[in-house]
């Protein structure tokens, strides 16, 4: 027979457990607050060293758009992790008071529990399918939080059910063996009591996240710090110019198909909704080590990516984002393909995109137009890396290209967040 | 009266530790004892994120030494190892003398101008271009013309798409010692010029004037000598010989960052 007691052991222990994972996530993400990289916990197990490995999928889930509010008005946005935090924190205390109550807490705590119980489980639900549908990946932390939450929801219906039992009067009145029977029928309780504990929720659900707002610094000064595009223009036609849906701001790109970050940075940008209004010029900047490529690299970081960079030039401007984001969607086993077999990937190239793409990227004239994307980039003197976004002609800083954004978007060009 | 043996004791009150009887809690203790845990979490809590924010404020402000971002290299022209300071220091002289740099309305120098900012021998002069054997060309002329034949078209448009990363394309001409010094300055100077117009109507390229360096040293400075036949030449090796060799221009891609 279910008791109190039990439900409120398992509402604790539920508690503590998602509050520990909520906090090891909510100080990974305001770690990344000073625009550094940082290394990242992701272990079921509670402490378990960061990693800073790349494929990490909790450096996935902080990094996408999901994982904070309210990011256009602040840098970085508000983690959703600060109010598993506050919850996390009240579930446990409530937890605690029903322990100690035990059989006299009254009937509306249990009533309480059941319903709000579950709302951390909900946003569990919520964020159980985003990880499925668009990230593809699940990062341990927050599995720990869905489990957590799962826990505190199963105490939830445990107490529904006690609550129901009680409301028919339908107890145990068996004698334990020190003594004690379960008391017939526990108070109500005041009808004033959930709402006053559905305050208590509320103001501790939005403690913490008021506390770091008002505890952030102010980005605007570093936002426009990292230079400007010297060059404009590239006399060859050579770059090219991607037509979006709405584009309101021109925006020059420096992508290598086969680099993770530029596909994360892609995606970041279609998935906030800003990649269509932005008037797109794309430069080709591979950094792979193939003969008569890129002279800027001396070993090759993605390999097979001059030749990918190449068929996105020989889609011309109608076909280059589909060839960039069948490479980004299969960067993995295209990076293989170029470091062991070139040939395959040619082959694979033109399974997909047909054989005048494949021979449109052995050509000559092809080379040469990689080289003046290539020209174009040295003449800007930009960094060896990727991606490179130019807003205009002010270049967005690495560090404002993931968790911040959406904010310097908001700062920079408004106008593509309308 | 004795008692009715089947009689049930009624249930004993619960004792305390101290084995006193233990009388139900006050009804204001659960609440306080979930208050007080819901509190001390959530300040702790609370506490932590401030702390941690403040800590990454601070170290946005004043980086510390380990923070700084490693350093990235940044995107520039090829530089090859045949870059020396002395080659890159006679280039850069080229640059700035012969109008490829500073908007200079005068374009290419002559053998006067060469003499002066090289400030070499002529073999020193010619030792500098040594390393560019397999990257440059000697595109060669009939006596006494400035016209291009098919083989020199073919090498010139091979030489000039073969660019990488190079920034400045080279053409030096030369004349033979036939003629006069003056004859052999002009001749030099229209083979130079030949090169130059025919890759602007060839390639129509927007950067050729900022990209092309032009020098014309008709017979009087750094002769070829017929060691140069070896060099990749538009014309059959065996037709080259010392008098040939410097009826033509030098054209190459130079590798360096200048």
């Amino acid at each position: 027979m279910l008791k109190p007691r039990s439900i409120a052991i398992l509402a604790l222990v539920a508690s503590i457990l998602g509050l520990t994972f909520a906090a090891y996530s909510t100080y990974d993400y305001a770690e990344h607050l000073d625009r550094q990289i940082h290394a990242i916990h992701c272990s079921f197990i509670p402490g378990a060293s960061a990693s800073d490995e790349a494929d990490n999928p909790c450096k996935t889930a902080l990094f996408s758009p999901y994982s904070a509010i309210y990011r256009a008005s602040y840098w970085g946005g508000v983690p959703i992790s600060l109010f598993a935090l506050g919850a996390f924190s009240f579930f446990a205390g409530f937890a605690a008071y029903l322990l100690v109550a035990s059989e006299r807490a009254p009937r509306r705590a249990l009533l309480f529990l059941g319903v709000l119980g579950v709302t951390p489980l909900l946003a569990s639900l919520v964020m159980f399918f985003i990880s499925l549908t668009r990230l593809h990946t699940f990062c341990r932390v927050c599995v720990g939080i869905y489990a957590s939450s799962a826990l505190l929801g199963a105490a939830a219906v445990m107490a529904l059910m006690v609550h129901a039992r009680r409301a028919r009067g339908d107890v145990d009145r068996r004698v334990d063996p020190r003594g004690e029977t379960e008391i017939a029928s526990a108070p109500a309780g005041s009808p004033l009591l959930p709402v006053g504990w559905a305050a208590a929720l509320g103001f501790c659900a939005v403690l913490p996240a008021l506390v770091y707002v008002a505890a952030l610094p102010d980005y605007r000064p570093f936002l426009a710090s990292c230079g400007k595009l010297a060059v404009a223009t590239e006399p060859h036609s050579a770059l090219l110019k991607i037509p979006t849906a709405r584009a309101v701001q021109p925006v020059t790109l420096f992508e290598d198909p086969l680099c993770p970050s530029c596909k994360a940075f892609h995606e970041r940008l279609v998935d906030e909704g800003v990649f269509d209004k932005l008037d797109v010029t794309l430069v080709m900047f591979p950094l792979d080590d193939e003969k008569d490529c890129n002279w800027m690299v001396d070993r090759a970081l993605h390999p097979g990516a001059c030749l990918l960079s190449r068929a996105v030039l020989c889609g011309g401007n109608e076909r280059a984002r589909a060839i960039l984001e069948w490479s980004f969607d299969n960067q993995d086993d295209l990076r293989e393909l170029g470091q062991k077999n070139v040939s395959a990937l040619e082959k694979k190239i033109g399974e997909r995109w047909g054989k005048d793409v494949v021979s449109c990227a052995q050509d000559r004239a092809t080379v040469i137009r990689l080289q003046r994307n290539l020209h174009y980039a040295a003449n800007n003197h930009i960094p060896v890396s990727t991606p490179q976004m130019f807003l205009g002609d002010k270049r967005i800083c690495d560090e404002d290209t993931d968790l911040g954004l959406k904010y310097t978007l908001a700062q920079l060009a408004p106008e593509v967040l309308k | 009266m004795p008692r009715a043996i089947d009689a049930v004791d009624p249930p004993k009150p619960p004792r305390s530790p101290s084995g006193g009887p233990r009388g139900p809690l006050p009804p204001f203790v659960p609440a306080l004892v979930g208050a007080t845990v819901g509190f001390v979490l959530l300040v702790a809590m609370t506490v932590t994120v401030r702390a941690t924010v403040h800590g990454a404020a601070e170290r946005l402000e004043k980086p510390r030494a380990d923070d700084a971002p490693a350093k990235v290299a940044v995107a520039d022209d090829s530089e090859e190892k045949y870059c020396t300071p002395s080659f890159k220091q006679v280039l850069q002289r080229v640059l700035n003398a012969c109008g490829l740099v500073g908007g200079e309305a005068r374009r290419g120098c002559q053998p006067a101008d060469v003499k002066t900012f090289a400030s070499i021998s002529d073999d020193d002069f010619n030792a500098l271009f040594e390393p560019l054997k397999e990257r440059g060309a000697v595109i060669m002329f009939d006596d006494a013309s400035d016209a291009l034949d098919p083989g020199a078209k073919k090498l010139l448009e091979e030489r000039w798409e073969d660019r990488k990363g190079a920034r400045y394309f080279f053409v030096v001409a030369r004349a033979s010692k036939t003629g006069t010094t003056d004859l052999n300055r002009a001749l030099s100077h229209k083979r130079a010029n030949s090169v130059m117009f025919y890759l602007g109507d060839k390639f129509k390229d927007p950067d050729l004037d900022k990209q092309v360096g032009l020098l014309w040293l008709g017979n009087e400075f750094a002769q070829l000598k017929k060691d140069y036949c070896q060099w990749p030449t538009s014309r059959d090796a065996k037709a080259c010989n010392a008098e040939a060799i410097n009826r033509s221009a030098f054209v190459s891609w130079v590798d360096c960052r200048l």
